[in-house]
């Protein structure tokens, strides 16, 4: 019989206290179980559970108070809005839902604490060791089935003249009077390719263009050039090119009080949809739903209103695909998937959601995460940054189009957005609200 | 070392031959050869050669001319175990993880090539050499396979190299009527050919075609621009990854650190670094030499252009080898390219 490895990350006021409460009455509970003290179930964060899983262990329980007994007002809250979203992503990548549990022991519960530590046990014992640590160089086996091909859609003609003239006029006339010191636009580059371009001075706006190719969120940019610096004047309204999807993440900055909204001037283009390196539509513009920018300050609509007609489903073929495997697939696919990653970071660079002056996964004295480039390290990165998206991501997919190595990180956004929207009817960058899971963490929980 | 050209054998093999060689190959050793990893094509370890991708297999995307990472991570792993350490009580015991076994690496470009060949001059012409990084290159064997054309962001021609260079292969292999020709560029390739099979030919491989040249900056022209304006402003839309560095044949910047396997178990690991990343070069104190953008962008062309080509002697080479990657993957459209072309015009 495997005897597995179990983490119980314990609230030092309830659940410690009812495992010691268990153990004065000599009730017996397994000694599969490592317990870790900490203040409150709030604590434990979901990069914890993630080491915890990475570092082999077999499974999680998490207890706290009961909810409306916290010690600290709302930390269970916390602990309750977060670890099922945590759990789901986990389930996604393919490790059994059975091995993270949250549950509720108060001190007087010795009883209750020795039931659910042997309940736990033996459903984690039933499962086997656990398949999610990888032995460095061990490489497993890429299931082929998985490998959707995406549909393609061919991408229609459009009159890109009048957007393109719309925009260097405003940006001239935005520059001229002085009301913004910078535009952020596109250009093509001497090689034809299409790329970010900062415009000082209405001269140069003549390098401004608008064509299918336009694929960078550029809001990504704005944080860091309207961070205000200390003895340094504060730093001057900046005008940015949007689409519809890049509009979104200026909503969330917003929330986030990144910078004002009288910051940034908002160049708005309603979008006919983004081409990919094939020359077909790319993805993120198949499911697509807007065609205008929800927010901007003035709309450049162009001449022609050629909206494609989109697929209305939200989820991606592959999203529904992989929720119909099984763990083992899941976990095969996407460890195939993270394999390749380099660690390069192009995708939270490119990010505008990923705006930490100093990102958890590269501190040097991280304990969350180890310096290698092994499989253990990706993964856990992955999972971290979605996470850290959860609520936030807006689904402009930069990330994945950002990856050299073509690893399909938008799915693991795609899946937290969706369960987002389920528990908490909530879809980022809609309006200027916080994100209910990972930027605000207290507040009531409901039950059920 | 590499014969001169008019001293090399050479053999003209059908692509049958071709296949049965490299099965033989990968029975006796490790054969590594582009593979298609999902949607994109990486050196790989491979056991039959129908598991190779040939270039006109893979699906039309971006990343069609070549693998997307160099042949650099054969010799210099993203991640490598230096070393482990055991500590029983006050006696601590370390066991050096040595890599040791013979490689074969097939479908090399020539540009990979020569990236090794500059890569050789730190880490194993200066002292002191690296041990893993020798023990990996002397181990393995390169079969080159010549380009036919330039890919759209290929520039090896304006770097000193070219679709054809059969230099820095042990082995070269052009395409030719009713298959390939082989060429034994050193003693090393000229080992594992099993040459008695094959028909030898006196026939001379047919030249790539080249395209694209322009003219680079010499070293010297560098040093007076590094003031220059320009820096900051091309540095704008750098989002400070590492895509270029790691795709880069010639990037070799790594960080140490002891990480703990168990307790009383530790391991020192080295993996890639670059100097685009924010923190690179941070110290103690949290001071960052290179604290703007601008100045790590230009540390990665002034690197590759006078850096390194002065410290490791390299004359009037670069330790750019044209490969283009860096152009393809950057998710900002930074172009090296550019950079080189504009140096020297004024503001």
């Amino acid at each position: 019989m495997y005897e597995p490895r179990i983490i119980a990350f314990l609230c030092s006021w309830c659940s410690y206290t009812g495992a010691d409460t268990a153990g004065i009455a000599r009730m017996k509970s397994p000694a599969n179980i490592r317990a870790v003290r900490v203040p409150c179930s709030g604590r434990v964060s979901p990069e914890l559970v993630i080491r915890a899983f990475d570092q082999g262990a077999d499974g999680v329980l998490v207890l706290g108070c009961h909810i409306g007994e916290c010690h600290y007002d709302t930390g269970n809250h916390r602990a309750a809005k977060r670890l099922p979203i945590l759990r789901s992503l986990m389930t996604f990548v393919g490790l059994e839902p059975e091995r993270l549990r949250l549950d509720w022991v108060s001190a007087s519960e010795g009883e209750r604490f020795s039931k659910i530590a042997e309940e736990f046990t033996s459903s984690v014992r039933a499962l086997g060791p656990v398949r999610w640590r990888v032995d460095p160089g061990e490489r497993q086996a890429v299931s082929q089935k998985l490998a959707a091909a995406r549909e393609a859609i061919s991408y229609p003609e459009t009159n890109c003249v009048a957007k393109t003239d719309a925009i260097r006029q405003k940006a001239r006339d935005l520059l001229a009077s002085e009301q913004v010191s910078c535009v952020i636009g596109y250009e093509v580059s001497q090689r034809g390719r299409t790329r970010p371009v900062f415009v000082y001075t209405p001269e140069e706006t003549g390098q401004l263009v608008w064509n299918p190719d336009c694929t960078n969120n550029l809001t990504t940019y704005l944080p860091a050039k309207l961070r205000p610096v200390k003895g340094k004047e504060t730093p001057k309204p900046v005008a940015v090119v949007v689409k519809p999807c890049d509009s979104k993440a200026i909503n969330v900055m917003l929330a986030e009080n990144l910078y004002r909204r009288d910051q940034v001037y908002v160049l708005g283009v309603a979008c006919e949809g983004i081409r990919g390196p094939d020359g077909n539509l790319q993805t993120r513009c198949v499911t697509c739903q807007e065609a205008v920018p929800i927010i901007y300050d003035t709309l450049i609509s162009g001449t022609t209103s050629s909206f494609i007609p989109r697929i209305s489903s939200n989820s991606r073929e592959e999203l529904a695909e992989l929720e119909g495997a099984t763990p083992v697939e899941r976990l095969e696919f996407w460890l195939s998937q993270f394999d390749r990653c380099i660690r390069c970071y192009a995708c939270r660079q490119a990010c505008p959601m990923c705006n930490c002056p100093e990102c958890l996964y590269e501190r040097d004295d991280s304990t969350f995460i180890g310096l290698g480039i092994g499989l253990n390290e990706k993964r856990t990165f992955h999972l971290g940054r979605a996470y850290h998206l959860a609520g936030r991501c807006v689904g402009c997919n930069e990330c994945e189009r950002a990856c050299p190595m073509n690893i399909p990180i938008g799915l693991l956004n795609q899946k937290l957005a969706d369960e987002i929207e389920a528990a908490f009817d909530y879809r980022a960058g809609l309006t200027v609200t916080p994100s209910p899971i990972v930027t605000v963490l207290s507040g009531e929980y409901k039950e059920g | 070392m590499s014969k001169p050209a008019a001293e090399r054998k050479r053999w003209l093999i059908s692509q049958v031959e071709l296949e049965a060689w490299l099965d033989g190959i990968a029975n006796a050793r490790k054969l590594i050869a582009p593979r298609q990893v999902s949607d994109i094509m990486l050196y790989r370890p491979v056991t039959k050669s129908v598991e190779i991708a040939w270039r006109e297999q893979m699906p039309v995307s971006t990343h069609t001319n070549r693998p997307v990472l160099s042949v650099k991570e054969i010799f210099f792993p993203p991640t490598e175990r230096l070393f482990t350490i055991q500590k029983t009580g006050q006696e601590i015991h370390l066991e050096e993880t040595f890599p040791d076994w013979e490689t074969v690496v097939f479908g090399v470009r020539p540009c990979d090539a020569r990236g090794v060949k500059l890569l050789d001059a730190l880490f194993l012409d200066t002292n002191p050499v690296d041990s893993f990084y020798a023990r990996r290159r002397g181990n393995t064997t390169l079969i080159g396979l010549a380009c036919k054309e330039m890919g759209s962001t290929c520039f090896c021609t304006s770097v000193g190299g070219a679709p054809d260079d059969a230099h820095d292969m042990d082995i070269m292999l052009y395409e030719a009527d009713g298959g390939y020709l082989v060429e034994a560029v050193t003693e090393k390739g000229r080992f594992i050919i099993p040459g008695g099979e094959w028909k030898e030919t006196s026939t001379k491989p047919q030249q790539s075609t080249y395209s694209g040249q322009f003219p680079v900056p010499e070293k010297g022209k560098w040093p007076e621009h590094f003031n220059d304006e320009y820096w900051m402003k091309i540095s704008e839309r750098c989002l400070s990854c590492r895509a270029c560095a790691y795709v880069c044949p010639t990037c070799r910047c790594f960080a140490l650190r002891d990480e703990m396997l168990a307790p009383g178990e530790f391991e020192r690991i080295r993996c890639w670094d670059a100097c685009a990343g924010e923190n690179y070069r941070r110290v103690a104190g949290g001071h960052k030499p290179r604290a703007e953008k601008g100045e790590r962008l230009r540390n990665r062309f002034y690197c590759k252009f006078y850096y390194y080509p002065e410290q490791y002697g390299l004359g009037a080479a670069s330790a750019c080898t044209g490969c283009g990657r860096c152009i393809e993957v950057c998710p900002a459209g930074v172009d090296i390219t550019e950079v080189l072309m504009n140096l020297e015009k004024p503001a």
